[in-house]
């Protein structure tokens, strides 16, 4: 089998990026669009599985572009402006997870669902980390109103819906790869 | 479903300028407004954007769910800083200060004491004009800015080739995807899911998404592999791409690139070599203190 390079980035991860960030943005402003139902004050934002899930089966370019550029598509489809910092947040989100991308062999082994819900749970961490703490200087708030009014509610939500739904896209991508024989 | 993109020809001033010029005034100007916690220099940077705003030609009807948003999010997170945590990034706020309010709670046998004082208010009259500021300088580049330049102007902003085209993909799959997502829910509609009426906890809630997430995604995988081949078949990468679109710049753009110079370097200069720009409250807003 040929190895992959962890950060090639060739003309499968040139399509599959720009794919990525298209279905990113696309739900994203599904989300917003529907309105979706949420419970208490968690946005059922299940766009967010797409980065982490990019980032896992195509490696770390993929989910940063992903995240950077479907946030970008996601705003500007809503009418959302640019929000820079909170692009960049998504790229890095999206692109954590794809550190394990090079050593996977079987999408739907326990071990490796294991291993990449611990890296979704850095990636959406990490990510969202980075724009809240961008706000101190930009916004002039302070480190508990970054953790307590942007990290902690935009982090969980985004790590309860990628520890659900990148599972479930692992398994039916692992079909897919049987199917495809890449 | 109809997926549409904010942008449409306005015949505006913004939009005969070259797009990177434009990109390149907006960090400019941002990375200026970041040197001032005066709130003098903010408002002559508020005005700048709101001129910027105005050229734009946008209607109220258009920017309406973007403003309430916004002002949401701003007043929202200025609030809480004011009221439980206090300052911001001025050291000049950070204790004591002329108090207007002041009150102690009980909660869960913790003491919390909110405080208002003069400067905290002032400081978040700042914070407002200051992040509004931020806002509008990129909320017009949506309904401004032409998708199909996208992956051009990041090409020519120094961006590598197989990036900048990744992007520009990107913009083009938006519309067949929406229109699979569309499909999909449609088809999904039919066997009896209600998106609607998703019933149960979160993680339920979450979980019964799947059936609209999960064929669309690898829906769209499977149909990369055919883009994929396509282009290798055409030796994409091969040689340095050419794009459809082409950008120059003209004197308009040059002049709009050193205004922005010129703003950054006097903001820098104002700031270091003059020591003005930090937190200042007018002498008159000390009567509020009681």
């Amino acid at each position: 089998m040929e190895k992959k390079s962890l950060w090639e980035f060739g003309t499968r991860e040139v399509v599959y990026a720009a794919i990525g960030a298209a279905l990113y943005g696309v739900f994203s402003w599904v989300t917003n669009f529907l309105a979706l139902p949420a419970a208490g004050n968690i946005a059922l934002r299940p766009a967010v599985a797409i980065p982490l899930f990019f980032g896992i089966a195509f490696g770390p370019w993929v989910g940063f572009l992903s995240g950077f550029v479907g946030n970008v598509l996601g705003d500007f489809l809503s009418g959302w402006g640019f929000w820079w910092y909170w692009d960049l947040g998504n790229g890095i989100m999206g692109m954590i997870p794809g550190l394990i991308a090079a050593g996977i062999v079987s999408y739907k082994a326990k071990e490796t669902i294991i291993k990449a819900e611990i890296f979704i749970v850095i990636g959406a961490a990490v990510g969202i980390l980075v724009p809240s703490l961008l706000e101190i200087p930009f916004s002039g708030i302070d480190l508990k109103t970054a953790i307590v009014g942007y990290w902690l509610p935009a982090a969980g939500t985004n790590i309860i819906n990628g520890l659900i739904l990148v599972p479930i896209l692992m398994v039916a991508y692992d079909a897919v790869v049987a199917r495809s024989g890449r | 479903m109809l997926v549409t993109w904010k942008y449409h020809p306005r015949n505006s001033l913004l939009e005969k300028l070259d797009p990177r010029a434009r990109w390149f005034f907006s960090f400019l100007v941002l990375f200026s407004i970041i040197q001032f916690w005066d709130v003098r220099f903010l408002c002559f940077f508020f005005a700048l954007v709101m001129t910027q705003y105005a050229l734009a030609r946008l209607t109220w009807a258009e920017t309406r769910r973007v403003w309430t948003f916004i002002l949401i999010m701003v007043i929202g997170i200025v609030a809480l800083n004011t009221l439980f945590t206090g300052r911001g990034g001025t050291t000049e706020v950070l204790s004591g200060g002329h108090i207007i309010w002041r009150v102690e709670w009980n909660v869960l046998g913790l003491s919390i004491h909110p405080t208002i004082t003069v400067e905290r208010v002032w400081f978040a009259f700042s914070q407002i004009v200051r992040m509004i500021s931020i806002s509008t300088l990129f909320l017009i580049i949506p309904f401004t800015m032409d998708p199909r330049l996208y992956g051009v102007t990041f090409r020519g902003m120094g961006i590598p080739d197989r990036f900048a085209f990744s992007m520009d993909l990107a913009f083009r799959f938006v519309p067949t995807l929406a229109r699979d997502f569309s499909t999909t829910l449609d088809a999904q509609r039919a066997r009896g899911y209600e998106l609607d009426k998703l019933e149960g906890g979160v993680v339920a809630q979450i979980r019964k998404m799947a059936p609209l997430v999960v064929p669309v995604t690898m829906n769209a995988i499977l149909s990369g592999e055919d883009i994929t081949n396509a282009m290798d078949l055409r030796c994409f990468g091969l040689r340095p791409r050419t794009w459809v679109h082409k950008l120059s710049y003209v004197r308009r753009d040059y002049i709009l690139i050193a205004a922005g110079v010129v703003i950054l370097i006097s903001s820098i200069v104002l700031k270091m070599a003059f020591h003005v720009g930090d937190f200042w409250m007018p002498a008159w807003a000390l009567t509020w203190a009681r």
